[in-house]
């Protein structure tokens, strides 16, 4: 194989690490909470600029934030559940994607208020550090957020599987009037979920800055693609949102390469559309 | 979302029809009164995104089809009539057919097949095909400039649909309002627009009832892209300016349902109402806050989003409704008698009861043959056959997971058979799909877990039956009220279905298949849940409906019921037959005993 392939096979997957980490989180609610929340994209733009200020402000280094970032959105994660996704959790769905539809809308433009629509991005000492090894380039700051998205995942794999919490939430998203019968607080479990799956988010935005730009509509961007992946892994399972997003990331990397880079959007809508047409349980999903 | 089921007749000295009259004239009026331009604009602007939105309303609100892709079709619209006027110099009136022409093939096309899937999924895929068409707008250059956007010089003549003041602009603006108004008006009180709401409501039970439901869901696509489209090009020859990033915007496509769930969901007016609120408030609010820093109004918008959804879930037509009449009440003209309804044909006495236990003869009108089918290694209904004689009451009894209701969804259209023959009055009808054609062949049935259309009255419910055999509202609402005085439900015609107790809406279900008219009725577990008198009462309305001579295929739990009613019963266990009589002799089978009666049974 040629060194350009493997090096956007490289590409591809360090950045699908990413996008897995984006779309678990996403999957996580939509599981679990049943909802579509399309106001993702803007939590990842609010972590992004949360390390961007601690590292600007303070000095604190990106990954060193994510000690901060992770509990804090977990939190964040809480709020929004309860405040307003619980009034509205049996209300029919166009209520429900309207919700977090205007979510999205005031923290876009509380970041335009606040921070004015300025690209802004993090340099730090290894910003432009990379690794050379027979013939290819790997970025250093993508291999770290790789490894860290990576072990963000398994950490919450295992938690899923062994602890009650974990289990609960399970049960939850596989039957949810059984789990209520067998005493498990919905509301909280979805509390959790919620918290769980913005804290995803939150963290790969703290791994995201050194790499790219945020702006108060980068949310955007970055949701589409996480809609994408949670479709192609399957919208109820996490281990398809992980292998989904490292396809999407390796689908990516290729067609910015061989087809024109602003086609590359259309080819993942496009692959959108057919799964959803053609197969709508993805590679992972139970029917 | 009352549909009118009540009709009064026509009388122009009443408010309840000058009213309307006067409404209309003001608006007529209203393009002529400001002086300013920057009002001239803004009522311009208020007619625009009423019509867009109320087209929306007619999938979104009316079918419930939550697109928050239409901007594609506003896109198209806008796209061809321009390309066509700058390339062919082909006058924007023709180019606005075109782009419609073009709106409706992509969206028949492209849009049709994601009806399939759910509600979510829906507004995602819309979302993506917008996105799709955006991104070839933006980079197919040689068609349409990409990014730069396409310039159509000023040169102002009404064949050029150009015009050097805002006026004409309005009344055009306000021509398509009154027109989508006028259209969603005739829809909503047709039996087209029972069919959309009942669809939205519970689409299987719709199916059920002969609603031909992806037919409905594309003509109501149809004609909201049509109206979409046409907006486009009026967009395009008011501004004379348009490139991907204003016409091809999701920002867009949710602007149209902000308008409609504000205004009221699913309401002719509501899309109006929502423009007349939110487009000046928009634009105040960009005025005063804007200029402070960018954004601001932007945040004012989303919190008033997430507010109005989250408890003024009807709207503004919602919360206008009940102070509506009281105001036209309270107006000159009003105390006038109105028409009352026709008077209800009695129902007919139903004829002598059945006579079960004792095998009964006629000749076969359903005929079931080595049914069939599989869900992976599971075999749920294994060469099951048997035949119900007209104007018999077959019953089907059986644990719980033997196929009973897999059988009944065979049957009626929910499930396509893995193989088998089912034939019925001679013809072969195996695997007749979707539901509706089974319907319309005169096969009823009801469901399980019952499903009323909650947002629609008792008549209305029953009338969407009705709708299967008839075509307009009044001989429906005929029809409907004459089922609904057999099944006892006629004191609670105009009450919301979802008010029903359990016991009434088992009624109710079974009052909706009644009016389809069947000859062959299946019935799931109709008695399920009800206490002793209920299950009575209903028992003597089931023998009622057989005594009109409709034969009757019933799943039953309940004992006492199924040994009363049927002539005949079938004892399904694990997909297969395993026993048949009466139900004398069923009580006595010895398989039936270890299967499913129990020892207690036999004494």
């Amino acid at each position: 194989m040629s060194t350009t392939v493997i090096q956007l096979i490289i590409n591809g997957l360090l950045l699908g690490g990413i996008y897995a980490l984006i779309s678990i989180g996403l999957t996580l609610i939509f599981g679990v909470v049943e909802i579509i929340n399309f106001a993702h994209g803007e939590f990842l733009m609010l972590s992004m600029y949360g390390s961007y200020w601690l590292f600007q402000l303070y000095g604190v280094d990106p990954y060193v934030s994510l000690l901060m970032v992770i509990p804090t959105f977990f939190l964040i994660g809480w709020a929004v559940q309860r405040i307003i996704i619980q009034p509205i959790i049996d209300a029919p769905p166009l209520n429900q994607i309207f919700a977090t539809v205007g979510v999205s809308l005031v923290l876009q433009n509380v970041a335009l208020f606040l921070w004015k629509a300025d690209y802004r991005t993090v340099r730090t000492a290894y910003s432009g550090l990379s690794l050379k090894t027979a013939g290819l380039m790997i970025s250093f700051p993508r291999l770290v957020a790789f490894f860290l998205a990576l072990a963000l995942i398994a950490g919450l794999l295992t938690f899923l599987k062994r602890t009650y919490t974990g289990k609960a939430i399970r049960a939850i998203a596989q039957e949810r009037r059984a789990a209520m019968l067998m005493g498990i607080d919905i509301n909280r479990m979805y509390k959790v979920a919620f918290g769980i799956g913005i804290a995803c988010v939150g963290a790969a935005g703290a791994m995201l800055i050194p790499i790219y730009y945020t702006f108060p509509t980068v949310g955007g961007l970055f949701v589409l693609i996480a809609f994408v992946v949670v479709i192609l892994g399957g919208y109820n399972s996490l281990i398809g949102a992980l292998v989904g997003g490292l396809i999407i990331g390796v689908v990516e990397a290729f067609s910015g390469f061989f087809l024109s880079p602003h086609l590359k959007e259309a080819v993942y809508f496009v692959i959108f559309i057919l799964i959803l047409l053609f197969r709508p349980t993805g590679l992972f999903g139970r029917g | 979302m009352s549909l009118n089921a009540r009709k009064t007749s026509w009388n122009p000295s009443h408010p309840k029809f000058y009213f309307p009259v006067i409404l209309v004239a003001f608006l007529c009026a209203l393009p002529l009164l400001p002086q300013k331009s920057f009002y001239q604009d803004l009522i311009v602007m208020i007619f625009f995104w009423g019509t867009l939105a109320a087209a929306w309303n007619l999938v979104g609100g009316f079918a419930g089809q939550i697109s928050l892709g239409h901007t594609a079709f506003f896109g198209i619209g806008a796209y061809t009539s321009t390309l066509l006027w700058l390339n062919f110099g082909i006058s924007p009136w023709l180019g606005m057919l075109a782009g419609a022409g073009l709106a409706i093939l992509v969206a028949v096309g492209i849009g049709a097949p994601c009806f399939r899937l759910k509600s979510h999924f829906f507004a995602l895929a819309t979302i993506a095909f917008a996105e799709v068409l955006h991104l070839l707008a933006s980079y197919w250059r040689g068609l349409t400039q990409g990014g730069v956007g396409l310039l159509i010089s000023f040169k102002p003549a009404i064949g050029n649909f150009m015009f050097r003041s805002k006026i004409p602009y309005a009344y055009v603006a306000l021509g398509l309002m009154l027109l989508i108004i006028l259209v969603s008006y005739i829809i909503r009180n047709s039996r087209f627009g029972f069919y959309l709401v009942s669809l939205r409501e519970d689409q299987d039970a719709a199916e059920s009832l002969g609603v031909k439901t992806s037919r409905c869901k594309l003509i109501a696509l149809i004609i909201s892209v049509f109206f979409t489209a046409v907006s486009g090009t009026f967009y395009a020859q008011y501004l004379l300016f348009i490139d991907p990033a204003t016409v091809f915007s999701l920002p867009l496509s949710i602007e149209l349902a902000l308008l409609s769930i504000i205004g009221g969901l699913g309401t002719v007016i509501g899309p109006i109402l929502g423009a007349f609120v939110l487009i000046p408030l928009d634009v105040l609010l960009r005025g005063w806050l804007g200029g402070i820093s960018a954004g601001l109004n932007f945040i004012v918008y989303g919190v008033a989003l997430v507010v109005a959804v989250m408890y003024f879930p009807r709207g503004i037509a919602g919360w206008l409704r009940a102070r509506y009449e009281p105001f036209i009440m309270a107006l000159p003209g009003s105390k006038q008698p109105v028409a009352s309804e026709g008077a209800v044909a009695p129902a007919p006495v139903p004829s002598g009861a059945t006579d079960p236990g004792r095998e009964w003869t006629g000749s076969p009108l359903f005929r079931v043959e080595s049914l069939n089918k599989h869900f992976g290694g599971l075999a749920a209904v294994r060469d099951v056959s048997f035949d119900i004689k007209k104007g018999e009451i077959l019953g089907l009894i059986g644990p719980n997971g033997a196929g009973k209701t897999t059988i009944f969804n065979l049957i009626t259209g929910f499930l396509a058979p893995d193989s088998g023959r089912v034939e019925f009055k001679g013809e072969e009808i195996s695997g007749l799909r979707p539901p509706h054609k089974v319907c319309i062949k005169y096969i009823g049935r009801t469901f399980q877990l019952v499903k009323p259309f909650s947002n629609m009255t008792v008549l209305e419910n029953v009338m969407v039956g009705a709708f299967s055999r008839v075509r307009s509202a009044g001989a429906a609402r005929k029809e409907a009220t004459r089922v609904l005085d057999f099944i006892g439900l006629l004191k609670y015609r105009d009450s919301l279905a979802s008010s029903l107790t359990i016991a009434d809406r088992k009624r109710l279900e079974l009052g909706k298949a009644l009016a389809t008219k069947p000859e062959l009725l299946l019935l799931d577990e109709v008695v399920a849940g009800l206490n002793p008198r209920e299950t009575e009462e209903i028992i003597k309305i089931i023998k009622g409906v057989s005594g009109q001579g409709i034969t009757l295929f019933i799943i039953e739990h309940v004992m006492k019921a199924i040994m009363t009613l049927s002539h005949r019963i079938i004892v399904l266990h694990h997909g297969e037959k395993i026993a048949e009589g009466t139900p004398e002799a069923i009580s006595r089978d010895r398989r039936v005993i270890e299967a499913y009666l129990g020892e207690e049974y036999l004494a």
